[in-house]
């Protein structure tokens, strides 16, 4: 397993955020994370990548637990987080950006990686030296994705990618991650858009109120009558 | 004319000095938001260390070329040494604490640094004569003299706002300052450790505090527990003058200031007695009309 | 967090508090021993100090405390006072009057204070002067030089005695400025004067008082400017000044900014000599910037030509202390001599209660005292409490030190 995640407690403010959700990501596996706004599917990722730290639970990245680590060695340990609203550092350039996410290393390969990111988004090689604020939501996505990327993470994690963007750039953006997931990349994410995530995960979770609800492979789920109901009406 | 070039010059010169404290300010508050006041007291402690070697530790006969190179470093050592305990003991307990804190605590911390030196260094309870640890005479240039460690200053303060500029934009580190001053959280996510930029924003300043403190402890020959809190209010007021944040910023805003203190006093008026009155005259005009300052960007609300 | 928080804050609010109060608290010293072979089964008297013992003015302040020690020392040893131990009590003011009126404030309301030995600072004398009247607590300054503290406002015109209990054993500034005025136009021949003043009250009346001589001398006063004290770059104002080209520059103020100022007024080629009063004269001066030819005129006779002054300098060496008695140690000696004497004859018939009284009585002893032997000559004083000795000398810097001139009895014209 790459990613183990068992019974995950947080609160904020006397709320409950989570209230003992747990998953796991196989190795070379996409998950999906469903469910409605304010279910908690982000303060899962979140709690992942150190950001956020959960009161009770453990989460163990391939057998060693990560849960107590801060967010800049959870990078360390392997874990990249595509964050909402994609949040590039606006005033930086494409290349910029793109070292950041690979801040962490020291091999020889980067530039390597780097040439693999402009191969993939030729738009942003064009534009290497152009400031990242000047882009289009899609083409922020696609860096955001190549600056994850430059980290060589063994759990790649994708929050709301697709948010806010147009439908062809929406395809574009699932059409990456479906390339990355055919590479062979750990991927987990969480996706508004059930429809999309389910077809792209071999495995999905509906979380609810914290806590997961349904889980099961992403056909299975995608067919089932409560969850086509709640989340794909 | 004459008297005016003199007057830029020496404008010019006090500016610079008072640049190389502002780059302190401008950084940090670019990074961590903090108004570090005790910043002018790591200057102060730094002309100390240097007085201390250079009187205690150094032969009476050592040449110039040896004790100038030997202060700097004992003061840019010491500089950083009480920056970074600064930083490790009185502002890191209180990250993520309300913006007012740190802020007060900085002048607790400066009061306090003010306080152990004059009470602990021998003869800090009065003005010490600070070794004169560099060629005595003055460059001629027509109708302007100034004073050899004033050229010094002119030249070493601009090379190095410089240098801290490249440096920022270039290095590894300084692309890891500015993703944690843009955006800390994400920054994170890039696997910066935001304890360890902030340490090297500290180091970085005090470094420049501590060779601004040679530079002006050889140019005005003294130096008392004082200075660090006089020059701080001049260079945290160039800092917010050139926009803070900016670190082209800073050094502008303090040769901004070093001149109208000099011009103002001769060719304002009130004189010499109402130099300070312009300098903050200008301070004030300038946030009306641009409040982000000369280089500054405009405040951003962040998502 | 919270709790750390709060944790760090306090320790650091603790930690300053500590600094401060040790930097304050100069605190009681008694000798021991030294009241070997007398009576002092009455108890214990304190003379009180208030001065500059920190800060920019500390080698002033120093000089002082020390210069009381060794009276208090020597009357202890003498048995000046019949039945009691001396003590000194030393208040740091900072050359802050809230401080100087704080520690007036304590000695007033402490029975045992028979007389307070301060302050430096004109400022401060302002500021104690009001608390300590209704105690009738006796003040005697070792360096006030401001006239209205004992005259009055009006002091030219209309002299009036401001406090009863207020006197002081150093001339003033309408008396010292014209005697530096004097020698600065007829001695030296300088004709064109620029006054530079750092807007404390003392440099600036010694100041006027100087252009008022020097004008009604004939010179002509070019400009005259102002800047802060906690300035240490002067070239701007001086740049100023020299395009006016004067002979000379009377600084108005103390050792801290005229040695600089000095120093970048010879660096900007306006090599000039700098004049001031008493707060140039100190060997930091020199150390500091200063330069030969500036002159620094100071109030009495030089030390060392008069044989009690010879005598205190000798003893206060013998002393060790670790500060020389700096411009004012001498005077602050005569001052604890004058309180010692008086004491001594208020308490020889019967003991001291601290009363109002007895103070008032101090305070008429006082009045009378008079002796030509005190380390700067002649001490007494006249019906405004200030001093009859009205000796000034000149100094001047040769070879990288101060060196008398000429002494003299001012006379007013």
């Amino acid at each position: 397993m790459t990613l183990v995640a068992e019974r995950l407690f947080m609160s904020f403010g006397g709320l409950l955020a989570l209230d003992g959700v747990s998953l796991t990501v196989p190795d070379g596996g996409v998950v999906g994370l469903i469910g409605t706004n304010g279910a908690g599917k982000s303060t899962v990722l979140k709690a992942v990548s150190g950001l956020l730290r959960p009161h009770r639970g453990e989460i163990r990245l391939r057998g060693r637990p990560i849960h107590h680590l801060p967010a800049h060695a959870v990078l360390a340990a392997g874990v990249a987080h595509c964050p909402e609203g994609r949040r590039l550092f606006a005033g930086m350039t494409v290349e910029e950006n793109l070292r950041l996410g690979g801040h962490l290393r020291r091999d020889r390969h980067v530039a390597k990686d780097m040439a693999r990111v402009y191969d993939l988004f030729p738009v942003l090689g064009e534009r290497r030296t152009q400031r990242a604020g000047l882009f289009s939501g899609g083409e922020q996505q696609m860096l955001a994705i190549g600056r994850a990327l430059m980290a060589r993470p063994a759990l790649l994690m994708f929050d709301e990618p697709t948010m806010g963007l147009s439908p062809i750039m929406i395809r574009r953006i699932l059409d990456t991650i479906a390339l990355l997931r055919n590479q062979g990349t750990t991927i987990l994410m969480v996706e508004q858009n059930a429809l999309a995530a389910l077809m792209l995960a071999d495995h999905g979770y509906v979380i609810d109120l914290g806590r997961t609800t349904m889980s099961g492979p992403g056909t299975d789920l995608l067919a089932d009558p409560r969850v086509r109901a709640a989340y794909l009406g | 004319m004459s008297t005016l070039a003199q007057q830029i010059v020496n404008g010019l010169v006090l500016g610079a000095l008072i640049g190389l404290i502002a780059l302190g300010y401008t950084m940090l508050y670019g990074i961590v938001q903090l108004i570090n006041f005790a910043h002018g007291e790591v200057f102060m402690v730094g002309a100390f260390g240097a007085h201390f070697v250079s009187l205690r530790l150094l032969p009476a006969d050592t040449p110039w070329y040896t004790a100038l190179p030997v202060m700097c470093v004992t003061a840019v050592a010491v500089s950083v040494a009480v920056a970074v305990a600064v930083e490790r003991l009185a502002y890191r307990p209180l990250r993520g604490a309300h913006k007012l804190a740190p802020l007060i605590t900085a002048l607790g911390v400066s009061i306090l640094l003010q306080e152990v030196v004059r009470v602990f260094y021998p003869g800090a309870t009065a003005p010490l004569a600070f070794p004169r640890a560099f060629p005595d005479g003055h460059l001629v240039l027509g109708p302007v003299t100034v004073l050899w460690t004033g050229v010094l200053a002119l030249a070493v303060a601009p090379l190095l706002a410089a240098a801290l500029h490249l440096y920022v934009e270039r290095s590894r580190l300084g692309r890891a300052m500015r993703a944690t001053a843009q955006d800390p959280e994400t920054a994170r996510l890039m696997g910066i450790d935001p304890d360890r930029v902030i340490l090297a924003t500290f180091v970085l300043g005090a470094a420049l505090a501590g060779v601004g403190a040679v530079l002006y402890g050889i140019h005005y020959t003294q130096i008392d527990t004082a200075i660090g809190f006089q020059n701080g209010i001049f260079a945290f007021t160039a800092a917010v003058l050139g926009g803070i944040g900016s670190i082209r910023g800073a050094m502008l805003g303090a040769l901004s200031i070093g001149l109208v203190k000099s011009l103002a006093g001769q060719y304002a008026w009130g004189g010499a007695q109402y130099d300070y009155v312009w300098v903050f005259a200008l301070l004030i005009l300038v946030l009306m009309f641009r409040p982000q300052g000369f280089l500054g960007r405009p405040e951003r609300v962040r998502a | 967090m919270k709790s750390k928080t709060t944790g760090v804050l306090s320790a650091l609010l603790a930690v300053v508090t500590a600094t401060g109060t040790s930097a304050c608290a100069a605190g009681k010293t008694e000798t021991a021993g030294s009241a070997g072979g007398c009576d002092t089964s009455k108890g214990t008297l304190v003379v009180g100090v208030i001065a500059p013992m920190s800060g920019k003015l500390s080698a002033i302040g120093l000089g002082i405390r020390n210069s009381v020690q060794l009276a208090v020392d020597q009357a202890n040893a003498a048995c000046a006072v019949k039945g009691y131990q001396l003590a000194m009590d030393a208040q740091d003011d900072e050359a802050n009057p809230d401080k100087g009126a704080a520690a007036a404030q304590r000695f007033a309301d402490d029975p045992n204070v028979v007389g307070v030995v301060g302050s430096y600072n004109s400022g401060v004398a302002r500021a104690i002067q009001p608390k300590i009247a209704a105690a009738k607590l006796l003040l005697i300054s070792p360096g006030n030089t401001d006239p209205v503290l004992s005259r009055g406002a009006d002091f030219a015109t209309a002299p009036k005695r401001q406090y009863g209990n207020y006197f002081r054993v150093v001339g003033t500034d309408d008396l010292q400025g014209p005697f530096n005025a004097r020698y600065m136009v007829q001695k030296e021949g300088k004709k064109k004067l620029a006054i530079i003043t750092d807007g404390k009250a003392v440099g600036e009346s010694s100041a006027t008082e100087f252009a008022k001589e020097a004008e009604r001398l004939g010179a002509q006063i070019v400009i005259r400017e102002k800047v802060n004290e906690n300035d240490s770059d002067f070239s701007s104002v001086l740049t100023k000044v020299k395009t006016l080209n004067p002979e000379a520059i009377f600084v108005g103020s103390e050792y801290h900014v005229a040695g600089p100022l000095s120093k970048q007024a010879r660096d900007l080629g306006l090599n000039v000599p700098v004049s001031g009063t008493d707060g140039l004269f100190d060997p930091q001066f020199i150390a500091l910037g200063g330069k030969d030819g500036d002159v620094a005129t100071s109030v009495g006779a030089p030390i060392d030509k008069l044989d009690s002054g010879k005598a205190f300098v000798d003893a206060y060496k013998k002393k060790g202390f670790s500060d020389g008695y700096g411009g004012f140690g001498a005077f602050a000696f005569d001052a604890a001599n004058v309180i010692v004497a008086s004491a001594g004859k208020v308490t020889a018939s019967g003991g001291w209660s601290g009363g109002l009284e007895q103070r008032a009585e101090l305070i008429r002893q006082v009045q009378e005292y008079r002796t030509d032997s005190g380390a700067n000559g002649t001490i007494g004083f006249d019906q405004y409490g200030d001093s009859v000795n009205k000796m000034f000398t000149v100094y001047k810097v040769t070879s990288g030190a101060w060196k008398d001139v000429l002494s003299d009895q001012f006379e007013a014209k």
